[in-house]
């Protein structure tokens, strides 16, 4: 197929420069053009910032309204953009507002759409050939996806970030949009508090599951993340369920994606959701009194035993060993 | 302090049930072995229906449930166990040429099926929908916002708290770093995962005694405004391969007499892998 033409959206600007890069992987051999969506308050900063990493263009709704545009008016003015640039295929980031605006923006436009995609590649008719995991990711599908345009979320921090360019060369256009008033009032909207670790960047992991009865014991959790030079994160349950973790160290399909060196699993069964964040660990280790979760199948390391007897032991092992 | 309005409300819950995750195997060539995995409500679908009883509880009003039913028709336990939960009535939509199997056809059907039901059961309209936020098995995570789009309604997906007052629904939820409280009018469409509430588990006794409740079939062909033909012919998500990817884990297990024990031999094997420099 001659020059593809792919447009990228995401509200957050680490997941736009991941799709530029897949955006641009998209184009080869044939060529084609990358074009990037900027919608809201910060448009034309998040326009300028995918330039200078190499996108061909921006198309930029820049609206005055204090808060971030919701999924309903996103779409709105996704689908302005759509028109303007005309793509054969529109690649958003998975972030959770991404997975509502990219099922909305497929339905408006009478499309199917393929989430969360793990790999993605075209066939030979041009169409789209994805990887997801599906069934608590214990299988892979591959799916082909028809149409125009071909729509594909794609999970943020699994692709590098498209690095500044030397000779940008690409141009912003404006569009002079003006959203619909929300339907859906925003009536208190806060940042929650963020950790002072970045659960993505780290090197070694010690993740808490629903295994761990008190918020208190996460602290032996904590002094073993920190023996090991990491940090403690945790799954669905402890950072939602109960807030015993801030959802920013959330491992999972609704948290973060994480490739660290080292990944201890404690009390965590090993459910879908929590399986697809931690996947591209190097090295993971169980620790389950369940002989039967699924987390055993996901690990380099087993042991079924108590976390209430493994963790305290192991953390003392590690002690006596760094004395040494 | 608002007191809640005692309208009734008409809520509609969209449940899939699914071959549970934890529980499927592969067979001999890598393929999931549905045949063999038990069948249950996906867990998300579980959240959404609880949701529903609780309001309905304060406001009054019946929950209904509505299924497509693509393939494999799901054991009469595992839908029985879905009205014990205290569902008035549930629908199954049957596709039986599996028309209906990526998330946009999937949501198509589900509008025409909105609309049927309430002919069916004469209700003037619904005053909210509620769905899981992704399906148990597929995990697409596109059904509920596609619904809203489809029958123009307004959406808040990721609810985690929700509530009826004066003809507004107000939810929390926490999206992407931040705590927000959404308001909108109904009706509307809300999405909800595990962190609103607990889903009741049905007594066995209230599992059978379910089995007064109606089930009702309607062909998926059969759904007034369903253009299955016009669908048919639109572009398609295709599965064409679905493999257990090789396992890269060593899947060693750690013996051991002891705490003590086990936590050495784990200590050596890392150091062994480099994974612990000291």
């Amino acid at each position: 197929m001659d020059g593809a033409s792919i447009l990228i959206f995401s509200e957050s600007s680490d997941a736009l420069v991941e799709l530029l890069t897949v955006g641009r992987a998209l184009c080869t051999p044939a060529g084609g053009r990358v074009t990037a969506a900027a919608i809201g308050q910060t448009a034309t900063a998040l326009a300028e910032h995918c330039l200078a990493r190499g996108a061909d263009e921006a198309l930029v709704l820049q609206t005055t309204a204090e808060s971030f545009p919701g999924a309903e008016e996103l779409v709105f003015g996704l689908r302005e953009v759509v028109r303007a640039a005309d793509p054969d295929t529109i690649l958003i980031g998975a972030t959770r507002i991404g997975a509502d605006v990219v099922a909305r923006l497929a339905q408006a436009l009478e499309v199917p759409c393929a989430s969360d995609c793990m790999t993605l590649c075209r066939d030979r008719d041009g169409n789209l050939e994805v990887e997801r995991r599906i069934y608590g990711g214990r299988f892979t599908a591959r799916q082909v996806l028809t149409g125009r345009p071909r729509i594909a979320s794609l999970q943020p921090n699994r692709y590098p970030k498209a690095e500044p360019v030397q000779k940008p060369h690409g141009s912003i256009r404006q569009l002079a949009v003006k959203l619909p008033p929300p339907r859906v009032r925003t009536e208190v909207s806060s940042p929650r508090a963020r950790s002072a670790v970045d659960v993505t960047k780290a090197e070694v992991i010690v993740a808490a599951g629903r295994g761990v009865k008190k918020v208190e014991d996460l602290a032996l959790l904590d002094a073993l993340a920190g023996a090991l030079g990491g940090v403690l994160a945790g799954s669905r349950p402890l950072t939602g369920d109960v807030d015993w973790l801030p959802t920013d160290r959330r491992i999972g399909l609704s948290g973060q994606t994480v490739k660290p060196n080292l990944y201890i699993a404690c009390g965590i069964s090993g459910q879908i959701e929590h399986i697809v964040g931690m996947k591209g660990a190097r090295t993971v280790v169980a620790i389950n009194n369940d002989p039967k979760a699924p987390i055993h199948a996901e690990a380099d390391y087993t042991i079924v035993g108590d976390l209430y007897e493994i963790v305290p032991a192991f953390l003392e092992a590690c002690e006596r060993a760094k004395r040494a | 302090m608002e007191t809640a309005d005692a309208s009734p409300l008409n809520i509609l819950v969209c449940v899939k049930f699914v071959p549970d995750p934890n529980q499927l195997q592969a067979d001999a060539n890598g393929r999931p072995d549905l045949a063999r995995a038990p069948f249950r409500i996906s867990t998300f679908d579980e959240n959404a229906i609880e949701a529903a009883l609780q309001l309905s509880a304060r406001h009054g009003g019946r929950v209904y449930g509505a299924s497509i039913v693509t393939g494999q028709m799901p054991p009469r336990d595992v839908l029985l166990r879905a009205l014990a939960m205290g569902l008035e009535a549930l629908y199954l939509i049957k596709d039986e040429t599996a028309l209906a199997a990526d998330p946009y056809r999937l949501a198509a059907a589900l509008a025409a099926a909105t609309r049927a039901i309430l002919f069916a059961e004469k209700i003037p309209s619904w005053d909210l929908l509620i769905c899981g936020e992704a399906s148990a098995d597929q995990y697409n995570a596109q059904v509920g916002p596609r619904l809203a789009v489809a029958l123009d309604l307004p959406a808040i997906p990721y609810a985690t708290r929700l509530e009826v007052r004066h003809g507004r629904v107000v939810a929390n939820r926490a999206v992407d770093g931040r705590s927000e409280t959404l308001e909108t009018n109904l009706p509307a469409l809300v999405t909800v995962g595990t962190e609103i509430n607990q889903a009741r588990m049905p007594t066995v006794l209230q599992v059978m005694g379910a089995g007064r409740k109606p089930i009702r079939d309607i062909p998926l062909a059969e759904l007034p405004g369903f253009d299955a033909q016009t669908l048919g012919q639109r572009p398609s998500l295709r599965t064409i391969d679905v493999s257990a990817p090789p396992s890269a884990r060593k899947r060693v297990t750690i013996e051991g007499k002891n705490a003590a024990e086990l936590a050495a031999q784990l200590l050596s094997r890392l150091r062994a892998d480099g994974e612990v420099k000291f």
